[in-house]
C-alpha cells in the first residue's frame, strides 16, 4: 500500500489522537489533525492531502458540518478524497455525498475504525480516487428506493457480488469475502453487468454505472 | 412611593401623596372611566332590556336575541377599552380572554355567542362599574373641593379686594360630604384659614380615597374582565405541559450527545487500541513482535474501560439515582454527605408507604434539592447550608439556606430557572428569598401527586 498524506477532521480528542498515531504507524503522513470543519478547509487547502478522514457530526452545532466540508473538497481538490464517519448512518447524508458521484468518497460507521487494517485498506482505496460505502449504507441505500425489473432479475450470489461492489472493493477482495475464486467472481460481475444491460465498454465505468444504479442514486 | 421608612418616613408619604405621579394617574383612570361607564351601563342595559322585552314577547324572539348579542359584543368591545385604560393608568395588566370563533350554522352561532360566558361577565361589569364609577368621580371632586377650600383666605382677599368689605358677609366652605354637613361659614378673614384648614385635610385625604376606590376597581376587572378561573387554568395548564414537553425532549438530546460524545467515542478508541495490540501480536503461533507496544496499549485500553463505566454510572445516576429507590429520606442523605460544603440535613418525611409522595414527586425534589446544593458549592462561597425536607398538610417542602454571598435570582443563569419550570409542571411553587450579601434561602413547594 504505497504512503499517503492525510489530513483527520474530528472533535473528539481521543479519537482524533489514536487514529493519527495508528495511521503515522502504518507509514502515512499525518499533515493535520483538526477539530471542526472550518480548520478542515483550511488544512485541505493548505496541505493539498491525498484524503482526508472527516467525522460528519463536529461543532459548532454537532449535525452536518463535516458532510458539507466534504463536499466542498470534493468540488475544489478534486485531488483529493474524502472518507466521511460517523456513530449514525444517515441515508440522506449518503446520498447528498453520492449526488456528484462516487469516486473518491467514502462513508463509514465509525465503528469500522476499530478494525484498523481494514479501515486503513477503505481509506487507501478512497485516495485512489475509488469508492469505500459501509455496508449498512450499501444496505440503507439498495432497499430504501423502488428496486428495478432489472435489480430485481439478479440471483442471490449476484446481489451479494453486487452490494460487494458497491462498498467499493476490487473483485480480488470480492472474492476473499465471499471465499470463492477470482474466476468465479468475475463471472458473477459479468452476469450482473448484462442484466442491467451494460454491454462491454470501458470496464470501471460500468462497474460504477452498475453501482449507481443499485444504490438507485 | 418607597418602603415605609418609620413615621418620618410615614408623614412624608402621607403629605406628599397628592402630588405623586400614581395619584395623579388614579385620577385620571377615574375621570376618563366615568363618560365609559355611563355609556356603557346605558347602552347594554337599555339593549338587554329591550331585547328580552322582545323575547318575552315572542313576537320579534329573533331581534330580541339579535340584541342580546349586539349588548354581549359591546361589553366584550367596552371590556377591552377599559383592560386597555387600566393597563396605561393604573399599570393592572388583566390578561384579555380569547375571542370566541363561533362556527356552524346560523342557530349554532347564534347559541355559541348567547353562551359567551366572557361577554355576559363583560355585561355584569357593566352594570357594576357606574356605582364604582360615580364612587371614583366624586373621590376626584375631593382634590377639587381640598383645592378650592385651601384657597378660601386668597379668595377672602380677592373678593375683599373687588367688592369692599361688607358687613356679614361670609365665605362658604364647600363640605366635601354630601348634603353640606358641618360646613361653616367663614364670616371673617382669620376664620377663612379654619377652612383653609378643612380644605387641606381633604386634600391630603383625597389619594387615599381614590386609590380606595380604585383597588374596589381593580378587584372588579380582575374578577370580572380576566380570562375567568377555568380559562385561567387551562391556560397554565397548556403553558406548563408545553414546558413539561420541552424539558423532556431536552433531557433526551443532552443524553443522547453524552452518550455520543462521551462513552461510544471511548468505546470506538477501547476496540481501536485492542486491534492494534492485536497487531502488535503479530501472526497467531510466531513471537511477539512488539511487547512493550502490546503492554502499553492493553494498559490504556484497560484504562479506557474503567472511564466508560465511570461515565455510563453518573449518566445512569443522572437520570435515575438508585438511592431514590430507598426512599427520599436516604437519596437526600446521600446527597448532603457528597456535598463539598457542609450541609446540615433535617428531614421530616412519613416512612409509610401510603404517605409518601409518588415517585415522580421525589424525583423531582430529589433533583431540585441536588441542584440547589450544586448552587450553594458553585456560586454561593458558603462556608455551611441547611437542607430541611418536611411534609405538612399533603405539600412536601424542601428548604435549602445558606450562610454565602446571596444575589440568586431566576434567569441569573444558576439553573434556577429551570428548576422553576420543571416545579410548576406539577402545580409546585419556587420561593427565592437572597439579598445580594446573603444569606439565601430557596423554599420549594410540591403537592404529593402530579
Amino acid at each position: 500500500m504505497p504512503a499517503m498524506r492525510i489530513v483527520i477532521a474530528e472533535d473528539a480528542a481521543v479519537l482524533r489522537e489514536l487514529l493519527a498515531q495508528m495511521l503515522t504507524e502504518r507509514g502515512n503522513e499525518v499533515c493535520a489533525a483538526v477539530a471542526d470543519a472550518d480548520a478542515l478547509r483550511s488544512a485541505v487547502a493548505e496541505h493539498r492531502p491525498d484524503v482526508t478522514v472527516v467525522d460528519i457530526r463536529m461543532p459548532p452545532t454537532h449535525s452536518d458540518e463535516g458532510l458539507r466540508a466534504a463536499i466542498d473538497i470534493r468540488r475544489e481538490h478534486p485531488g483529493t478524497g474524502v472518507l466521511l464517519f460517523s456513530q449514525y448512518i444517515e441515508t440522506r447524508f449518503a446520498t447528498r455525498l453520492l449526488a456528484a458521484g462516487s469516486a473518491g468518497v467514502g462513508y463509514l460507521l465509525k465503528d469500522r475504525v476499530a478494525n484498523t487494517a481494514e479501515f486503513t485498506e477503505a481509506l487507501a482505496r478512497v485516495a485512489a480516487g475509488g469508492t469505500a460505502l459501509d455496508p449498512e449504507v450499501v444496505t440503507q441505500l439498495a432497499g430504501g428506493g423502488r428496486r428495478t425489473a432489472e435489480i430485481e432479475s439478479l440471483t442471490a450470489r449476484e446481489h451479494e457480488v453486487l452490494a460487494l461492489m458497491a462498498e467499493g472493493r476490487s473483485n480480488a477482495a470480492i472474492a476473499q469475502t465471499l471465499v470463492v475464486s477470482a474466476g468465479t467472481v468475475e463471472k458473477h460481475v459479468a452476469a450482473v453487468f448484462s442484466k442491467l444491460g451494460l454491454p462491454s465498454s470501458e470496464d470501471t465505468n460500468r462497474r460504477v454505472i452498475a453501482v449507481l444504479r443499485y444504490l438507485g442514486a | 412611593m418607597g418602603k415605609a421608612l418609620g413615621w418620618p418616613g410615614a408623614l412624608h408619604a402621607a403629605l406628599t401623596a397628592p402630588f405623586t405621579r400614581r395619584a395623579g394617574a388614579q385620577a385620571a383612570y377615574c375621570l376618563l372611566g366615568f363618560p365609559v361607564a355611563q355609556v356603557g351601563f346605558a347602552l347594554v342595559l337599555t339593549l338587554l332590556a329591550v331585547g328580552v322585552g322582545l323575547i318575552a314577547s315572542l313576537v320579534g324572539a329573533v331581534l330580541g336575541l339579535a340584541l342580546a348579542v349586539l349588548a354581549l359584543g359591546l361589553s366584550r368591545a367596552l371590556a377591552a377599552l377599559q383592560r386597555a385604560l387600566a393597563a396605561r393608568l393604573l399599570g393592572e395588566r388583566v390578561t384579555a380572554p380569547a375571542q370566541p370563533r363561533p362556527s356552524g350554522g346560523f342557530f349554532a352561532r347564534l347559541d355559541a355567542r348567547l353562551r359567551d360566558e366572557v361577554g355576559w361577565r363583560a355585561a355584569a361589569y357593566q352594570m357594576v362599574k357606574l356605582p364604582v364609577a360615580v364612587c371614583q368621580l366624586y373621590a376626584v371632586a375631593w382634590w377639587l373641593i381640598g383645592a378650592f377650600d385651601l384657597i378660601t383666605p386668597l379668595r377672602w382677599a380677592v373678593v375683599h379686594q373687588l367688592v369692599g368689605t361688607a358687613d356679614g358677609a361670609s365665605m362658604r366652605t364647600i363640605s366635601p360630604f354630601p348634603g353640606g354637613a358641618g360646613a361653616p361659614h367663614a364670616s371673617s378673614f382669620a376664620g377663612t384659614f379654619l377652612t383653609a384648614g378643612i380644605g387641606a385635610l381633604t386634600l391630603l385625604a383625597a389619594p387615599w380615597f381614590t386609590r380606595g376606590v380604585v383597588a374596589a376597581d381593580r378587584w372588579l376587572l380582575h374578577a370580572l374582565l380576566g380570562p375567568g378561573e377555568l380559562a385561567q387554568r387551562v391556560r397554565n395548564l397548556e403553558e406548563t405541559r408545553a414546558l413539561a414537553v420541552d424539558d423532556s425532549a431536552a433531557l433526551l438530546r443532552r443524553l443522547e450527545r453524552d452518550l455520543h460524545d462521551g462513552a461510544q467515542v471511548r468505546l470506538v478508541a477501547l476496540a481501536m487500541r485492542l486491534d492494534m495490540a492485536r497487531e502488535g501480536l503479530g501472526p497467531a503461533g510466531g513471537p511477539v513482535t512488539d511487547p512493550d507496544k502490546v503492554r502499553n496499549l492493553i494498559e490504556t485500553a484497560h484504562r479506557n474501560a474503567g472511564e466508560v463505566l465511570s461515565e455510563l454510572r453518573d449518566l445512569s445516576r443522572g437520570i435515575h439515582p438508585p438511592v431514590l429507590d430507598e426512599g427520599l429520606p436516604d437519596a437526600l442523605a446521600t446527597l448532603a454527605a457528597r456535598s463539598s460544603v457542609p450541609v446540615e440535613l433535617s428531614v421530616d418525611l412519613p416512612q409509610e408507604e401510603s404517605h409518601r409522595p409518588t415517585p415522580a414527586i421525589e424525583t423531582i425534589a430529589y433533583f431540585c434539592a441536588a441542584e440547589l446544593l450544586a448552587n450553594v458549592i458553585k456560586h454561593s462561597g458558603a462556608g455551611h447550608a441547611v437542607l430541611r425536607a418536611e411534609q405538612r398538610d399533603e405539600r412536601l417542602r424542601l428548604r435549602v439556606t445558606d450562610d454565602g454571598c446571596g444575589g440568586a435570582a431566576l434567569g441569573t443563569g444558576t439553573g434556577l430557572s429551570g428548576l422553576a419550570q420543571r416545579v410548576r409542571t406539577v402545580d409546585g411553587s419556587i420561593r427565592i428569598n437572597s439579598p445580594a450579601g446573603g444569606p439565601t434561602a430557596v423554599e420549594i413547594e410540591l403537592p404529593l401527586h402530579a
